[in-house]
């Protein structure tokens, strides 16, 4: 009589299965948390990455991976965090003890909301940016960025878990925003990293969403920090941690949310979660490059040979109809599109070199205006630099400008008798030899045009940068140019 | 264990800092039965409840459930559960509601038998947070038996429902209890113990004050109720030693006391018009009070 009465295995799994959908469906119906989790990332991709971001910036893979991340934060954080605070108190999590609800169940249900939720928020941003923003993604970034979303959830799940076994549902409301706007802010999400206070910098490190937005950039091969191992270590970490305490914490108040045996209950779960996210990990990082910077800088001699170009990648935007990048004739370094000419020196990659320019008066052929670029070529680099660049996308070196349907690049330019050189930075990866071609700026002004069918080392369908400059010899140098044209 | 014990308390005790919870309790729920746990707020039958459910652990003594660990989800498998305190998600309709308890037993009612047996149909269009407080109640009663339980627990099941639907729920309880499910009910409504139970335990202060039937609880209280049209002051009657009580309800009088004869034959001869006499043994409510109050009194 006492005996075990037998749960068929069959009805077990349909337990999970219908606690997963229970949830889902619970969580669709519940509009304080489903629309800001589900809306907010959208709109803030729309609004701040596409719509003020201005031309170009926006359509850029770094936002759409950093808005994919801003994303995978709310659902495990406020799902979690706020949610099981509200029931714990209600009484909720003490019936489902008292209820033969299966081990676990609730957590996993809960968690794999998440990662649902999260999965559509990642499809609606990919679609955004695909169809809108017009974002070069191939299918294969699109996978690996949608794989480490849905992974990603997990740590915020713990973090969640974590707030909603401390404190009461009003307070959670308050924690969970204090962890999900500031950790954003903090780990790069909206602006540049660069942007923020230097120790703010070193400390990203720590935030979740900061490991996670590195593993999504370099899932769609935009620049990135560290490695990946080491990120994917760093949000492993930071789950185990959380729900740990977490969990001891719920147990301490009598709950037991991993069943009458937890530890069997956890072995299951982590043995399987660990399977499912060393599979996908191995699917989406496997054969790429350990990291970016592992790419070396540029040397001229390998410029002519090495540099092929990245053909699987996608094309860059495509170029305007319009010829002239800048004419300097109103008194700016503006261009129609991209950022303009910017004077740039290899300072900052740790050179001494330096680099200034003004627009002047007594343009060539009689216009009104030139760039003038003064500076002092460094001796702390190999390969130094110092001259002024043209980032055609809009993004410094992250954009991609489709030039391919063009013939010629050329513009004017007079100096101080020295060489210079003009670079073409272009293709995948980011940090690749750059193409370098010679030419001389002599007193009086005269045409350099470059054909770009003879330019076979450069990949311009996807054109990262123009650079005009000096590489050398150290010293200083003066050189001016005008009425720069790609047509 | 014996064959015919469903659950058990054995020499528990549960503190939670300084208030002793329970205090040595034994307890033991029977097949076929439905026990009735009486005592004031604090005399901690929500303690022995949830010991038995496996919500808590004793610090000393052990729970039982079906002979596994309250703990142990096979135990509570068989096992149907109505809680005082809990609001289940609002935003979900009574049938998803169901099907959701429903699903984690191995062989539970139809969700649609449930819903015809305990008349739910007009509120199965609502979400669970638009329904009243009975209505409310009325879907907990059906998730605590949608699993086909042996063994029910109800912590006030009746609170917030309107005559009629109590008597309804009476109905079901008793016709469960017909086709052999054990029940274990708290309530503070005396009535609805006496109406439903087979056995009594009244708790205080953490301990077994006396269990028996119904009739045995009264039966050892040795007060009785006069009840009675005088035309005495109700003041002055209340003042003589063997009134334990005196309410009026309209021009009836009605005494408690222990000693009815004494009682009576003062009442006739100070007012010879006495009409309408009545004398009863005390109700459960009487039972109960005097029952927890003369172990309070011996506690302290």
């Amino acid at each position: 009589m006492n005996a075990t009465v037998h749960m068929p295995a069959g009805r077990l799994w349909a337990a999970y299965f219908g606690e997963i959908r229970f949830e889902f469906i619970k969580a669709l119906r519940t509009p304080q948390f489903a629309v800001p989790t589900l809306f907010f990332p959208i709109m803030f991709y729309a609004l701040f990455a596409l719509t003020l971001g201005g031309r170009g910036n926006g359509g850029s893979l770094t936002s759409f991976a950093n808005y994919g991340v801003f994303g995978c934060m709310g659902p495990g954080l406020f799902g979690f965090g706020v949610a099981m605070a509200i029931e714990r108190e209600l009484g909720l999590l003490t019936l489902k003890q008292a209820l033969p609800s299966p081990a676990g169940a609730y957590l996993i249900a809960r968690a794999v909301m998440a990662m649902l939720f999260v999965s559509l928020i990642s499809l609606m941003l990919m679609t955004l940016a695909v169809l809108f923003a017009h974002v070069p993604m191939t299918l294969g970034q699109a996978v690996q960025v949608f794989c480490v979303n849905v992974l990603g959830t997990l740590p915020f799940c713990a973090i969640g878990m974590f707030v909603g076994s401390m404190v009461s549902g009003q307070a959670a409301v308050a924690i969970c925003n204090l962890i999900f706007l500031p950790m954003s802010f903090l780990s790069g999400l909206w602006f540049p990293l660069q942007m923020l206070p230097k120790f703010l910098v070193d400390i990203a490190p720590i935030w979740p969403a900061y490991n996670l937005s590195q593993l999504a950039l370099h899932a769609v091969d935009a620049p990135s920090a560290g490695s990946p191992a080491t990120h994917v270590l760093a949000l492993a970490l930071i789950t185990v941690v959380f729900f740990f305490f977490a969990m001891r914490r719920m147990q301490r108040g009598g709950y037991r949310m991993l069943g009458a045996r937890p530890r069997r209950t956890l072995t299951l779960v982590t043995g399987a979660g660990a399977l499912v996210v060393a599979l996908l990990f191995s699917g989406v990082f496997g054969g790429k490059p350990a990291s970016k910077e592992d790419a070396t800088a540029a040397t001229d001699a390998a410029s002519a040979s090495s540099n092929t170009p990245v053909s699987e990648a996608p094309a860059g935007v495509a170029a305007p109809a319009v010829a002239v990048i800048a004419d300097f004739d109103h008194g700016s370094a503006a261009a129609p599109y991209g950022t303009g000419w910017v004077a740039a020196a290899d300072d900052s990659q740790g050179g001494n070199s330096k680099s200034s320019q003004r627009v002047i008066d007594n343009g060539a052929a009689g216009s009104k205006g030139a760039l003038e670029v003064t500076g002092e070529v460094g001796n702390a680099l190999q390969y130094p630099f110092a001259g002024t660049m043209f980032f055609p996308e809009g993004i410094p070196m992250q954009g991609l400008m489709d030039y391919s349907g063009k013939k010629t690049l050329s513009f004017q330019t007079r100096g101080d008798g020295g060489r210079y050189k003009v670079l073409v930075l272009s293709g995948t990866p980011m940090i690749s030899i750059p193409l370098m071609i010679d030419f001389e700026a002599g007193a009086e002004w005269h045409e350099v045009r470059l054909e770009i069918a003879n330019l076979g080392a450069a990949d311009f369908k996807r054109v990262r940068g123009i650079g005009i400059g000096s590489m050398g010899p150290t010293g200083p140098f003066r050189f001016e140019i005008d009425d720069v044209r790609v047509e | 264990m014996s064959q015919n014990t469903l659950a058990s308390l054995s020499g528990v005790r549960k503190r939670f800092g300084k208030v002793q919870a329970l205090d040595g309790f034994d307890l033991e729920v029977k097949r076929g039965e439905l026990l009735a746990v009486l005592g004031p707020n604090g005399a901690g039958k929500s303690t022995a409840i949830s010991l038995l459910l496996g919500l808590q652990t004793a610090d000393e003594g052990s729970a039982e459930l079906f002979g596994h660990a309250p703990q142990e989800i096979d135990g509570r498998r068989r096992i149907g559960v109505m809680m005082q305190e809990v609001a289940l998600a609002s935003a979900m309709r009574p049938r998803e509601l169901l099907a959701q308890v429903a699903s984690y037993y191995p062989i539970p009612y139809d969700v649609d038998a449930v819903i015809a047996r305990l008349s739910l149909q007009g509120l199965l269009k609502r979400p669970y947070g638009k329904l009243s407080g009975g209505q409310k109640r009325q879907v907990q009663f059906a998730l605590a038996i949608c699993g086909r339980p042996e063994l029910l627990f109800l912590d006030e099941p009746t609170v917030g429902l309107d005559v009629q639907a109590r008597e309804a729920l009476w109905k079901v309880i008793r016709e469960l209890l017909h086709e052999g499910c054990s029940i274990v009910l708290t309530t503070h409504y005396l009535e609805e113990a006496e109406a439903l139970a087979n056995r009594v335990v009244v708790m205080a202060r953490g301990r077994l004050v006396t269990s028996g039937s119904v009739d045995e609880i009264r039966a050892n209280v040795s007060h009785k109720q006069v009840s009675c049209v005088t035309r005495l002051n109700a003041d002055t009657v209340r003042a003589w030693p063997e009134v334990l009580r005196l309410d009026m309800e309209r021009d009836r009088m009605q005494i408690t006391t222990r000693g009815a004869e004494a009682v009576l034959v003062r009442l006739f001869r100070e007012d010879p018009a006495l009409s309408d006499v009545e004398v009863k043994r005390a109700g459960l409510a009487e039972a109960f009070t005097e029952l927890t109050n003369e172990k309070n009194k011996e506690a302290s």
